[in-house]
């Protein structure tokens, strides 16, 4: 667990020292919806982007102004201060506008901060329709990265490879699965803090030493003793969050305990294994974006919905927490439709506007989330009498 | 017969009530300190002092506000939001929908018919909407606060003011005084700027039953009365108390319910 804390903590994490150390390269990448599978396939260490450990935001607010998102400002920051210097590649998404901007402002920062973007520089792009012709184009997106990462970087991505790559991911889905199973039961032996932390930390980790440890991890939660607990059940969606302060923050609260997220950083895909033969490239796509359930793909909101009630319904969840960095409009108007659907089925919502970065806000947090604390602590009184 | 208390720091002013089973013996207001357990001290001292008491007849006490995991002194804590609303149910038992505006955030609830809150929201953004920007600009006018909050009646125009940030707001307040109009006409301004930013609060919660106001912003009438106009619904008044103690009050109302068995959980 330990492993898992200091790498969901830290940017530049023993274990990406210890892989550079080998010779080896690094590829950071901004968004869900990147393969990781094709880096492993090559021998490359995916480690996803985030923009923790800033302490100011001189650099990013040059680059993007005030009124947007701080995740990439976050990341742009760490990029303009050279936190970013073990990268050897990094490939950005438009997982939203705030993202797609990235790609720019981060060249632009780089002719006044040299050196700070890396040789290999890709934008990959992401249709936001997961239909027929979507598909295809998502196909053609990943032949095309495939094919740039080898010609960079000099290496042979094989069918094969990638089909070892994906099994190898597979089990830790199915490790994650295990993970959830374990959180839905009545006495949860493991609090959402831990478990946000070994997911986050999966994405910067090199996925054999994370796949080992997880299953190492689990053995001994499954052996952790159990006492009954009067804890709320809460789950954490919305705006990226890869903040372990915040599930702390939420879980200070004793009678507090996050059974389940709807995170891009957290579990969200597991169960979903992707198919080991075929075409692998079209099982990735598949996969990544056809089974995509972030509100940046149109016409997929009842689907998005059904599988936030149908993860409700497992983990016992008896309140959700949601979630918005400011200026994220995504998450902003979907977290209002969420709240309006769920209070209407009895199940009570709070809504929290945030920035992203090191927790400033505690005082406000907390007062809210006592307040929800206890709102859903009469409910089930009243219920009960 | 049971004797509890209530104290709610904020992080203007703090706040205690004394009850004697369901009725009010004391209440005291003062100024926050720097820090809370001193801001603390000195209200319950004072309310206290008011009622002729000594804390240890205190039965229960249950601390709420800004600096409530400060509070040395009580068995308690409760979030002022849940508070707010027991509170206001004791000044007006019709109220389902509560706005409370404190010193450094404004909150909006729906109630049941025992003051629990069923439903909130809060402002998230920063100053504009709260006691802190009435404060800041009565200070900018040369006015005391109680002052700003009848002005609205006597304007005759009143300004706009085009930002509700509070630094930007007090530029245009000083841009309008430096311009010569009519101070109460300024001071109208910044009571609707105030009402806009919680009527905003107030609309996304779809106030339902009896509206009722806590906090201090409660007694500055300005504000009141274009929040009516805003919201198109009476604010219910009430003089069983001052809405200012509502939070502190409803702390009280909580102790009385924990010493009298009805199983409020430890929060």
């Amino acid at each position: 667990m330990d492993a898992f804390y200091a790498a969901a903590t830290q940017i530049k994490t023993q274990s990406i020292l210890d892989w550079k150390a080998q010779g080896k390269q690094v590829v950071g990448y901004t968004c869900s919806y990147v393969p990781a599978e094709i880096f492993h396939a090559a021998d490359l260490l995916p480690v996803r982007l985030r923009g923790i450990e800033t302490d100011g935001m001189e650099i990013g607010d040059a680059y993007y102004g005030p009124f947007i998102c701080s995740f990439p400002k976050c990341i742009l920051q760490l990029a303009g201060k050279g936190m970013f210097d073990f990268l050897d590649g990094v490939v950005i998404t438009p997982g939203c506008d705030a993202m797609r901007r990235l790609d720019e402002c981060w060249r632009k920062a780089g002719e006044d901060y040299p050196g700070i973007v890396p040789a290999y520089f890709y934008y990959f792009d992401v249709p936001h329709k997961a239909e027929a012709h979507g598909l295809r184009w998502f196909v053609t997106e990943i032949r095309n990265l495939i094919h740039s990462l080898e010609i960079h970087f000099n290496k042979r991505i094989t069918a094969e490879k990638l089909r070892a790559a994906i099994a190898h991911y597979n089990q830790g889905r199915r490790l994650l699965q295990t993970l959830e199973d374990l959180r839905a039961q009545g006495r949860v032996p493991v609090s959402g803090t831990e478990v946000f932390a070994a997911t986050v930390a999966g994405t910067v980790m090199p996925r054999e030493e994370f796949t080992r440890s997880l299953e190492k991890w689990i053995k001994t939660l499954k052996k952790r003793p159990t006492p009954t607990s009067n804890r709320k059940r809460l789950m954490l969606v919305g705006s990226i969050s890869d903040d372990i302060d915040l599930v702390e923050l939420i879980e200070k609260n004793t009678n507090a305990l996050v059974v389940a997220e709807n995170l891009c950083f957290g579990v969200r895909y597991e169960g979903n294994e992707i198919p080991e033969q075929g075409d692998p490239v079209e099982a990735l796509a598949e996969h990544y974006l056809g089974r995509s359930i972030c509100p940046r793909m149109y016409g997929k909101y009842k689907e998005r919905l059904g599988y936030l009630k149908e993860k409700i319904r497992k983990a016992g969840v008896e309140g959700v927490v949601m979630q918005n960095i400011r200026f994220c409009d995504l998450h902003g108007a979907e977290n209002a439709l969420f709240e309006r659907d769920l209070e209407a089925e009895g199940i009570p919502c709070l809504r929290i506007e945030r920035e992203y970065g090191p927790l400033i806000e505690t005082g406000r947090m907390k007062l809210r989330i006592n307040a929800f604390l206890e709102r859903i602590s009469i409910k089930e009184k009243n219920h009960a009498a | 017969m049971s004797i509890v208390a209530g104290c709610d720091v904020g992080s203007l002013t703090s706040k205690a009530v004394i009850l004697k089973d369901h009725r009010i013996i004391a209440s005291c207001i003062v100024k926050s300190k720097p820090r809370p357990m001193d801001s603390a001290a000195a209200v319950m001292e004072g309310v206290l002092s008011a009622a002729g008491l000594s804390m240890n007849v205190v039965e229960h006490c249950t601390g709420t506000g800004y600096g409530r995991e400060q509070i040395p002194f009580v068995q308690e804590i409760v979030s002022e939001i849940s508070c707010h609303g027991k509170g206001a149910r004791w000044m007006l038992s019709s109220a389902r929908t509560v706005i409370d505006i404190g010193g450094q955030d404004c909150k909006t609830m729906k109630i049941d018919a025992e003051g629990n809150v069923i439903k909130f929201t809060a402002n998230d953004k920063c100053a504009s909407g709260t006691g802190r920007f009435l404060e800041v600009m009565a200070r900018v006018l040369g006015v005391e606060i109680d002052e700003l909050g009848r002005m609205t009646d006597r304007a005759k125009t009143p300004v706009t003011l085009a930002s509700t940030c509070t630094v930007w707001a007090q530029a245009d307040v000083i841009k309008y005084i430096n311009s010569g109009l009519a101070v109460e006409d300024i001071g109208a301004g910044i009571n609707t700027a105030m009402a806009q930013r919680v009527a905003i609060l107030v609309n996304a919660l779809t106030p339902e039953g009896d509206i009722f106001m806590t906090g201090g912003v409660a007694k500055n009438t300005g504000v009141v009365s274009t929040l009516e106009k805003l919201i198109g619904r009476k604010i219910k008044k009430t003089v069983k108390a001052d809405p200012q103690i509502a939070g502190a009050l409803g702390a009280a109302l909580i102790s009385l319910e924990k010493i009298n068995g009805k199983g409020r959980s430890t929060i």
